[in-house]
């Protein structure tokens, strides 16, 4: 007996069919060939700066045998990061990004509702995975640089590995989304994952499913038919995932087609604030209600007697730690997984690999961007700031105070973590004089970006401007704060061919002056910002009057 | 005479049983036992955050319960079967960007199989002043068009159950008159309408008036029976 399908069904297909066409006919062909060619540029230059990174000499016989020894579970590392993403994600009820309407009309009508999120899931699988295919490409074209083995299965191993890798990740989400397993369960699977696959790269032994993707990673190398089981367990992963799918939580869909919606405009304004703000309300990351540390009350409650005097300490000051205390676990882990990076980064630039120093500054600024959220709380709140009596850019410096405490302690993890990854001492010693420099440059890096607001649309002085000046200007805006950041830890760069009378560690903090002004420069920015774009403002508009008076005096002109 | 066989109790539009919505530490919907049977007309009231957006969201299968389960027609809230049974106005229309009225009610009905909906279409669009504007797309609409949209989407379709949520935002005098006309036809028609508002003229239509504080039930009863001024927050 053949199988009908519900009536709904036909109508899902049909409208998805209707709007794909329309959407397709609504393409400019020119603006989309601009992209491509700007993705281009983008993508030369990623490769320029990898290879930077990877360098060109080639691997020895006896470094490949190395590489195809243990890279396998090192990939598989890297994919059981993936999967404890996708793991986490579909514990808060992700990664599915529906449109709002659909969520209210399709997954509300009676429809299965399997039926009905399979293909969106499949579509958004399908977009990650050739994504990620391009950036696994991109890595097999760098290890083909240094290793042995013919440049197209390099190729095809690196993308492929990186495609299954992210369709795996989507799997469990959706695994982990559909049975409603909830967010502890999520987490505990992330954990058990990066366990088994770190229990692997320890052991040198290949045993978890990541692992034995991973394997598929080397076979330009060598050929281990175990990789099939990878290949099959991320298979096994997609079908549960598809299957799985319709018993997805309607309220998280609900909540996250609004957030993602609202992220992605903001990503397309480059409104890094907003695209902060969003992520955390997507993640579920509130600030604690208890505090981890309680500072001294300002006042008692009652039925505690009242301590008979105000509270102690400079109030911005109390204002930003009162904040900071409050920070969740997910957001300290984060900030001290970042400085992590830094470190590790850090160390790798000392070490040679000139490019990993933009990194280790990007990372800091990440985590900057985290600390400076007391700050960021005035900026979102103009209306309140500006009801305080102190000019804003003096507000945002002495809450910014906690926050650099806060940054220089990240800069202390990482000092460690160069240290244990087999820097040292050394490492431990420059990483301590970079610590609170590096901080200070991340923070401003990070109060720059904050500050400076989302951009405006529709600004009458930037309609003055020429068309590059405007693209110059959004140029600085996106790119001038992390900047500052990776100006922080450019002395390490100074610091690994000292002169002899200074030595590493000297050679490194001589060149802190330099940095210290950088930081000076860009925070008397945030300081005198309102007044200079007040005065900005003025003078626009006093040449757009002088401009029409010309013009006026000048009369009507003949056609 | 012996007795005839007994016939079932009818089943009601909407039951919940301990149902109950929290955040956290915070009762967005203490447990809640509420009845209601087919065809009645409810009115529910409250002060803002009193739990009816939640109670509603809750019964239309938008919120996943704490606690507790809420029946549509018997079957649990969300099934395949409920989502048949029930049509939910919300209090923010939401719309597709890229279809226009037309084209929305053309795939609302045919996701619930309606049969004969054209004519109903017709009648809808006319009655809430739409009909010039049924191949124009919502997202260029004012809030109160887009809201005469949704209303025309959430009863061109067939249901059992009516859910509404604040009906009246947005919506112009002879919009919200044409729309408490609807109301009373679908009632009419024996659907049973839940509304949730703040609107008196609407209270006083009613065959019941639940009314909700803080997440709990301070009033279930005939809506002439209860100081409904103070009920609904005025």
């Amino acid at each position: 007996m053949a199988a009908t399908r519900q009536p709904g069904a036909d109508a899902l297909d049909a409208i998805r069919r209707a709007r794909r066409a329309r959407r397709a006919g609504s393409i400019d062909p020119v603006e989309a060939l601009y992209r491509a060619y700007v993705a281009a540029i983008l993508a030369g230059i990623a490769l320029w700066l990898l290879s930077g990174v990877v360098g060109g000499t080639r691997v020895g016989p006896a470094g490949a045998a190395r590489v195809a020894a243990h890279a396998g579970p090192v990939v598989g590392l890297a994919v059981a990061a993936i999967l404890a993403v996708g793991l986490r994600s579909g514990g808060k009820g992700g990664p599915l990004a529906l449109e709002a309407a659909d969520v209210r009309h399709v997954l509300l009508s009676p429809v299965d509702r399997a039926l009905a999120l399979r293909p969106q899931a499949w579509r958004q699988m399908r977009s990650a995975a050739v994504a990620a295919a391009g950036v696994g490409a991109l890595a097999g074209l760098l290890a083909y640089r240094r290793l042995p083995g013919e440049v197209v299965a390099w190729l095809a191993a690196g993308a492929v590995v990186a495609a299954l890798a992210v369709l795996a990740g989507f799997g469990v989400a959706l695994v982990v989304s559909g049975l409603r397993l909830g967010r502890a369960a999520g987490t505990l699977l992330a954990v058990v994952a990066l366990g088994w696959s770190a229990a692997d790269v320890l052991t040198g032994t290949v045993t978890s499913p990541m692992s034995l993707l991973g394997e598929v990673a080397v076979w330009p190398l060598r050929f281990r038919p175990l990789g099939v089981l990878g290949v099959l367990a991320v298979g096994a992963a997609v079908a549960g995932g598809l299957v799985a799918v319709g018993g997805s939580s309607i309220e998280a869909a609900e909540r996250r087609s609004s957030l993602v919606g609202q992220l992605r405009f903001a990503a397309t304004l480059r409104d890094l604030r907003t695209v902060v703000v969003l992520r955390r309300q997507l993640a579920q990351e509130l600030p604690r209600q208890r505090p981890w540390v309680r500072l001294p009350p300002a006042v008692r409650l009652p039925p505690d007697p009242p301590t008979g005097r105000g509270a102690r300490g400079l109030p911005s000051w109390r204002r930003g730690w009162h904040g900071i205390v409050r920070f969740p676990a997910l957001r300290l882990g984060r900030m001290a997984a970042l400085g992590v990076v830094a470190g590790l980064a850090g160390l790798g630039a000392w070490r040679g690999t000139t490019p990993l120093v933009v990194v280790a500054g990007i990372a800091l600024y990440i985590a900057a961007l985290d600390a400076v959220e007391p700050v960021a709380q005035e900026a979102d709140h103009p209306d309140r700031r500006d009801g305080y009596g102190i000019e804003a850019g003096e507000l945002y410096l002495r809450e910014a105070g906690p926050s650099l405490v806060a940054m220089a302690v990240v800069g202390l993890v990482g000092a460690a973590a160069a240290a244990a990854a087999g820097g040292g001492l050394l490492a431990f010693e420059v990483g301590a004089t970079l610590a609170l420099p590096a901080a200070a440059a991340a923070v401003v890096g990070a109060l720059l970006s904050t500050v400076q607001g989302p951009p405006s649309l529709f600004s009458a002085t930037d309609s003055l401007m020429p068309p590059e000046m405007a693209g110059v200007k959004n140029l600085v805006r996106t790119v001038l704060p992390p900047a500052v950041a990776v100006v922080g830890v450019l002395p390490l760069l100074a610091g690994r061919h000292p002169a002899p009378h200074l030595g590493p560690l000297g050679a490194t903090a001589a060149t802190l002056p330099e940095v210290l002004f950088v930081a000076l420069l860009a925070l008397s920015w945030v300081r005198y910002r309102d007044r200079a774009v007040e005065w900005w403002h003025q003078s626009m508009e006093e040449a757009q009057s002088v401009r029409g008076q010309g013009r006026q005096s000048a009369g009507p002109r003949g056609r | 005479m012996p007795p005839g066989p007994k016939s079932p109790p009818p089943v009601p539009a909407l039951e919940t049983t301990v149902l109950a919505k929290s955040y956290g530490d915070l009762v967005a919907l203490a447990p809640l036992d509420l009845t209601i049977p087919d065809g009645q007309r409810v009115v529910l009231v409250g002060h803002n955050g009193s739990g009816k957006t939640t109670l509603i969201r809750m019964v239309a299968g938008l919120l996943d319960p704490s606690d507790g389960t809420a029946a549509v027609f018997g079957h649990p809230a969300g099934s395949m079967e409920a989502r048949a049974a029930l049509s939910y106005l919300p209090d923010n229309p939401v719309l597709y960007d890229d279809l226009s009225v037309l084209e929305h009610i053309e795939f609302t009905c045919r996701l619930h199989g309606a049969e004969d909906w054209e004519e109903r279409a017709v009648g809808l669009l006319s009655d809430l002043g739409l009909t010039n504007r049924a191949d124009d797309l919502p997202s260029r609409f004012s809030r109160g068009l887009r809201q005469k949209t949704a209303i025309v989407l959430g009863l061109v379709r067939p249901f059992g159950l009516l859910l509404v949520d604040e009906p009246f935002v947005g919506l112009d005098p002879s919009g919200r008159e044409a729309f408490i006309e609807l109301m009373d036809d679908a009632a009419a028609s024996g659907a049973t309408v839940v509304v949730a508002t703040h609107q008196l003229e609407y209270v006083e239509k009613v065959d019941r008036c639940v009314a909700l504080r803080d997440g709990e039930v301070v009033y279930d009863g005939p809506p002439g029976d209860a100081d409904v001024l103070a009920l609904v927050g005025a």
